[in-house]
């Protein structure tokens, strides 16, 4: 692929240790989630009946806030870098968006170099930032104040909390599919689901700016 | 099957859990954790249908007579008559789109004669029945702890309202000892039913068992209270069939009425005409203003001036006034302690005040729902955000 | 050439900036969010105020404002609940217009039976 050997640190331990609590917390929110919407016996069993299912929602919800709040307090540093990657959109982004990256095929071009992380990623970024937004403004109404806001607001979040699970369900499954089973793209996979590092050589052609940037450092 | 059993609120499986109507629920009826489907127990509900109006996912109903009506209307051997609570015509134009508070009477009116019903009455009728009796049941019971000779049967002070049927269910499940204090005059849909029934139908020359009485209330209680068995005082059953504020809509919209442009009508006479004493027992306050104006004429012997009362209205659950009283027959001033509760969870306060023999009072009126028949649980379901 | 590349640390202040400025954001999100609820909560019991207001306008406009005026009201009374005048609480009167509670109801059914048996 590439003539450069070697390793790149990509993802740091608590950001590692993070990711996979908020993907263990979503995928439990998730499921008990589509058990109260559809309301599907099996799934809220699972949970032991629906009261507890709403239970495991609901404090697997806290896990899910206060686990992303803990790690932004204890790496602020990092956090405001990768807000400033994914807030940075350069021409070559654009191009990046014009291509799709190059993963589908019919669309031809030149893919231009990206940073730690391509427009894509950016925009997930975005989207997941945004959605865990919303869910816990919605989600905490829910349970804390359905006593006391009126009927109006509550049906607001219900209906706002159940259209964000659906397009975060569906923005996670696409990046489940490009992170861990499209041939392309799974090369990451180890970055940050396992030891953090990725081949020097993809990294270089995946993330060239990033990797030019890394590399005049050393 | 009897109504009563089976109750008139129930939950429906559009429930979603969210829990907010064992908030609104003041007798505790509504069981069930965050998200799973609530349950209502019949023993404990007292059909207020408060549950019903704020439920966010519209996951609470309740039973509907409307088919009933229906058959009645369309039975040539019937003498359909209605009758309409005060609280109706100021919201019953929601539905097609007016102002809360438009007042539509008269539409009202017009709308039920083209449903076809023989005679259109009016509940407001029966209220300023209400106000003679319960007025002087009030009078009476003021003589008596007066010490005044040939009062003494009557019953204890102060005396608490009786018109609203979620209240009485509320004092005989909860508060049995208070009920001597509940004033034995019927709610107005209940003295309408007797007097059509009699009265009214030996004016029209029509038989009782060819009678049929409904009633158009904002009420979903109402329905309870109609099917109560002692509600038989002419012999029959006394108001036929209940359908609400909402349900009414839906058969004018149903039977393609252009409701709003409809003229204005006036109720047939006999037992239709009202007095503004009567339209105000829809809001809380009301049903104390309208007896106050007429214990205050009789009484004093005097004109009142002024008829407004203003410091009994208002949406406070809690409110109290003293009004001076000149009693002709006595020759004194009495002042008249009054109290107006509006929201069943207020009245727990007050009423033990009363049991323990603390309360300052001599007349008490409670409506369950917040602000009174205006705002109970058979009235359009407003969502309003702005 | 095999080397093990990594991010150093430090950031700088637009990273600082940028950082900060988006948990400002979030703040202020969740702030007027909370607002929004706020206001939904106001506004949502108003229609009781304007529908009460309703029925006190019609009673000022209505031409008699006391039960005890209501020509009918006394028709009933001088035609058959106490006939010849207007006087409430008489037998025929607590029989059709009165009722009782509770533990009284049963009592109440016989009596209205009892009624019942002679009317027929
Ligand atoms: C801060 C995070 C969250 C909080 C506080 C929260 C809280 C809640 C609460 C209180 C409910 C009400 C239902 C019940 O308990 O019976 C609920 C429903 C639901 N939640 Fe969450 N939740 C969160 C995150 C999520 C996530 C990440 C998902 C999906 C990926 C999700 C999907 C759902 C769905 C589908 C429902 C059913 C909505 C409906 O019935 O309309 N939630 N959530």
């Amino acid at each position: 692929m590439s003539d450069v050997k070697g390793k790149v640190l990509k993802h740091g331990e608590q950001t590692r240790t993070m990711h996979w609590l908020h993907l263990i917390c979503f995928l439990i929110l998730g499921l008990t989630g589509i058990g109260f919407y559809w309301n599907i016996g099996w799934i809220n069993d699972l949970f032991g009946g629906p009261a507890n299912a709403s239970l495991v929602h609901r404090w697997t919800a806290v896990v899910f806030t206060a686990g992303p709040a803990i790690y932004i307090l204890l790496n602020f540093e990092r956090f405001s870098k990768f807000i400033d990657t994914i807030s940075t959109f350069t021409r070559d982004d654009i191009q990046w968006l014009k291509t799709m990256g190059g993963y589908i095929p019919f669309l031809k071009g030149k893919v231009p170099p990206q940073d730690k992380y391509n427009a894509g990623q950016k925009i997930l970024g975005w989207v997941v930032i945004l959605g865990c937004l919303l869910f816990i403004l919605t989600g905490f109404p829910m349970w804390l104040w359905r006593h006391a806001v009126s009927p109006a607001f509550l049906d607001f979040c219900y209906t706002v909390h159940f259209w964000d699970a659906m397009i975060m369900m569906l923005a996670v499954l696409g990046h489940f599919f490009l992170a861990a089973i499209h041939p392309q793209s799974r090369v990451e996979f180890s970055s940050m689901m396992l030891d953090g590092y990725v081949d020097a050589g993809v990294t270089a052609h995946h993330n060239a700016k990033w990797f030019a940037n890394l590399s005049k450092l050393e | 099957m009897n109504a009563v059993e089976v109750g008139i609120i129930r939950v429906t499986s559009s429930c979603k859990g969210c829990d907010h109507c064992t908030s609104i629920c003041a007798t505790g009826a509504i069981s069930g954790e965050m998200g799973e489907k609530h349950h209502i127990d019949l023993k404990k509900c007292i059909s207020c249908g408060q549950c019903l109006i704020n439920c966010p996912f519209s996951a609470i109903e309740d039973t509907s007579m409307v088919d009933t009506v229906k058959r009645a209307l369309a039975d040539p051997d019937l003498f359909v008559v209605v009758q309409e609570a005060p609280a109706v015509r100021v919201a019953l134009g929601e539905e097609f789109g007016l102002a809360p508070g438009t007042n539509v009477k008269g539409k009202m009116y017009a709308a039920l004669r083209r449903l076809g019903f023989d005679r259109v009455y009016d509940t407001e009728f029966a209220a300023d029945l209400t106000i003679m009796e319960e007025g002087t049941e009030l009078i009476h019971r003021v003589f008596k702890h007066l010490g005044v000779a040939g009062f003494e049967h009557a019953g204890p002070l102060p005396q608490f309202t009786s018109c609203c049927p979620a209240w009485i269910k509320y004092a005989e499940d909860k508060f049995p000892d208070l009920l001597p204090h509940i004033s034995s005059a019927k709610s107005p849909q209940q003295m309408f039913g007797p007097i059509a029934k009699t009265y009214a139908a030996q004016k029209l020359n029509v038989h009782p068992t060819k009678m049929f009485v409904v009633s158009v209330m904002p009420c979903t209680a109402k329905k309870y209270e109609c099917n109560r068995p002692e509600m038989m005082a002419s012999g029959y059953k006394d108001v036929d069939a209940v359908i609400t504020t909402r349900e009414l809509a839906a058969i004018i919209k149903e039977a393609g009425i252009d409701f709003v442009n409809l003229p204005d009508e006036t109720a047939d006479n006999l037992v239709g005409l009202s007095t503004g004493a009567a339209t105000i027992f829809g809001t809380t306050g009301g049903v104390m203003e309208a007896a106050l104006r007429t214990a205050y004429e009789l009484l004093s012997g005097q004109t009142l001036g002024k008829v407004e009362l203003h410091n009994v209205r208002g949406l406070k659950p809690v409110r109290e006034a003293t009004i001076d009283i000149p009693i002709k027959d006595l020759g004194r001033t009495l002042p008249v302690n009054v109290c107006v509760v509006t929201g069943i969870k207020h009245v727990d306060g007050v009423i033990e005040e009363v049991l323990a023999g603390r309360s300052p009072y001599h007349f008490i009126e409670v409506m369950n729902c917040p602000g009174g028949c205006v705002n109970g649980g058979g009235q359009p379901i407003r969502r309003d955000t702005y | 050439m095999v080397s093990i590349l990594a991010e150093k640390g430090g950031i700088t202040r637009r990273q600082f900036f940028k950082g900060a400025g988006v948990l400002a954001v979030v703040a202020v999100v969740a702030g007027v969010f909370a607002k929004i609820g706020i206001d939904m909560f106001k506004v949502s019991d108003d229609y009781i105020a304007k529908r009460a207001a309703g029925l006190y306008t019609l009673d000022e406009k209505m031409a008699i404002r006391k039960s005890h005026e209501n020509p009918e009201i006394i028709q009933l009374y001088k035609d058959f609940l106490s006939p010849g005048e207007v006087k409430p609480m008489t037998e025929k009167a607590h029989h059709l217009l009165h009722t009782r509670y509770g533990q009284d109801i049963p009592a109440l059914l016989e009596e209205l039976r009892h009624y019942q048996g002679e009317a027929a």
